[in-house]
């Protein structure tokens, strides 16, 4: 048997691709985004001068960017723990043996079969002020596209709904694999249903809960599709997040070097979640 | 308090459900259904023009197919880049493994959302705005499926390779033969998280499509034209028809989805 290739060259064949397109669409993105943060750009997208500083500094005075900052910062706050403690109540509650259990769990991750753009149209029609089921369901007269509050709590919504499958089964995985006889025992023992998930469930499953709370914060910090699709940064820019400012400038205004800025201090971000991550999976004490 | 357990959780799951329910049964509502009073959950009389309207006054077989056939093709070029990747990094030893490997896997740190503005620009310079090939480029590299696949293919004995290679075996031979039969499971699973991955993909397709007739059904179905004159029944009855096929598969694999889900993270 012949080899067509010698075996020096062959792995780093195999290779090739992977490496060439980590290098085409996400170093070399990253880096030119870096740089660009430096630059003014010309509207063909060519960079000009270097101005070191200038584009960060311009762009924290902008009051429209601190919009954006806070919308995130306010909208992570509120989304996680919601999110938490509805995906952790709902795999909690279906942790159970029987057909019903089994029912209620295929509706808790159902939402998961539903993809982004389909979820965000089914949330705008219902929550339609005039003609939606909720407000009239419930007997509600929330304008939810027309007031910050109201707009701010329907993004929250539409986050929990994206993420509530993929959540729920990480978490009922996670409460599977404590071994049902210590709850037993700690039942028997006369354990209260809180104190069995203090210190035996939440122990237990912490390395799961982590996992689930850093990539929600990730998810939030990065949220847009659902904010181009349901409110468009409205009303006043109460819901402008980051993201989506980024693309407003880069692809709406034109203006590349802000976009560019704007990518960087996301990067900056994520960068920390990450980091807080592998901290806290550091100091994380293992039960075994 | 079993009882109270099984109650409460049965009518929080249905709350969680009532948007996909909803969903379908108003794709059969009327016109005047939706606007009646007290609001209705269920249509008066049943009609289906909702489903013909939506694919008579949209173009969305056009987008549907669109989007099948980049999945698809992604899925498959996706699959294929990790598979020979992960092989190289588990089968062979070469200078600088470690380093590359770590190139690739550290891809995983850049949230691709904020790189699309040089993503784009690149695509635009290459000439594939409007192509196939420019809506699934940036899809293609799966950093996280080449590093599960290097710990599976980790747990066969490299014995087997190298007794294949004495024997003559070629390592097209040896991949398509032994090594993908035996970690069918594992690529089956990788290849539908791909498939749904490029399916659901909403942003990238915005920016590099711009004729309708290059349109995704994510992008597409957002541009209907039906829910901006509050004419909804055609647009529920296109998103049920979106969602229905892959509801039944979660519905029927329900218990093989909640294992790999498990088995995925409970290894980490």
């Amino acid at each position: 048997m012949k080899l067509r290739y010698p075996n020096r060259i062959k792995p780093y064949l195999l290779i090739a691709p992977a490496l060439f397109l980590a290098v085409l669409f996400s170093y070399r993105p990253f880096f030119l985004t870096l740089v660009n943060s430096f630059h003014t750009i010309s509207l063909a997208g060519k960079r000009i001068n270097f101005i070191g500083f200038d584009n960060y500094i311009r762009l924290f005075a902008n009051p429209s960017f601190q919009a954006s900052l806070s919308n995130t910062l306010r909208f992570t706050l509120f989304f996680v723990p919601t999110n938490i403690v509805i995906c952790l109540s709902a795999a909690l509650l279906s942790n159970r043996p029987g057909k019903l259990a089994t029912l209620n769990q295929i509706f808790f991750f159902l939402p998961m079969a539903v993809g982004l753009s389909s979820t965000m149209m089914i949330i705008k029609m219902m929550f339609n002020p005039s003609i939606g089921i909720i407000n009239q369901l419930l007997g509600l007269d929330i304008q939810w596209f027309n007031n910050r509050h109201a707009a701010m709590g329907l993004l929250v919504f539409a986050g929990v709904g994206l993420d509530i499958g993929l959540n729920f089964l990480l978490l009922i995985s996670a409460l599977r694999n404590v071994p049902s006889d210590l709850i037993e025992v700690a039942t028997i023992e006369g354990a209260s249903w809180a104190q069995t998930f203090r210190y035996l469930q939440a122990p237990m499953i912490s390395s799961t809960l982590l996992f689930v709370v850093v990539t929600n914060i990730k998810d939030a910090m990065l949220i847009s599709a659902p904010v181009m699709i349901l409110t468009e940064g409205g009303p006043y820019r109460s819901t402008q997040t980051l993201v989506y400012q980024m693309y407003l400038e880069g692809f709406r205004s034109g203006n590349y070097a802000m976009g560019s800025t704007i990518a960087t201090v996301v990067f900056a971000l994520t960068f920390a979640i990450l980091l807080l991550l592998l901290h806290l999976e550091r100091r994380r004490v293992y039960y075994q | 308090m079993k009882r109270i357990t099984a109650i409460v959780a049965t009518l929080f799951s249905l709350v969680v459900v009532f948007p996909i329910l909803y969903t379908i049964s108003a794709s059969f509502f009327q016109y005047t259904d939706f606007t009646a009073i007290p609001a209705r959950l269920l249509p008066t009389i049943p009609t289906i023009s909702n489903y013909t309207r939506a694919f008579s006054e949209s173009n969305l077989a056009l987008f549907l197919s669109n989007s099948l056939f980049s999945a698809l093709v992604g899925t498959a070029v996706r699959m294929t880049i990790s598979i020979i990747g992960a092989y190289a990094f588990t089968f062979f030893t070469f200078r600088g493994k470690n380093l590359l490997f770590i190139i690739i896997v550290a891809t995983m740190l850049l949230p691709t959302d904020a790189l699309i503005l040089e993503n784009y620009t690149t695509i635009r310079a290459l000439r594939l705005t409007d192509t196939y090939l420019g809506i699934i480029s940036t899809t293609l590299l799966a950093p996280t499926h080449l590093f599960m696949l290097r710990q599976y293919f980790k747990t066969v004995s490299r014995e087997y390779r190298e007794a294949a290679v004495l024997e003559g075996c070629s390592d097209s031979r040896f991949l398509t033969t032994l090594l993908i039969p035996i970690s069918q499971a594992v690529i089956i699973t990788l290849a539908i998280h791909s498939f749904s991955t490029i399916f659901n993909d909403y942003l990238w397709p915005l920016l590099v499509t711009n004729r309708e007739s290059m349109r995704t059904v994510q992008v597409g179905l957002t541009m209907l034209g039906f829910s901006e004159n509050l004419d909804y029944g055609p647009q529920f009855a296109a998103i049920t028809v979106l969602m229905t096929p892959i509801l039944i598969i979660f519905i029927a694999l329900h218990k093989p989805i909640q294992e790999s889900v498990s088995s995925r993270f409970s290894g980490r």
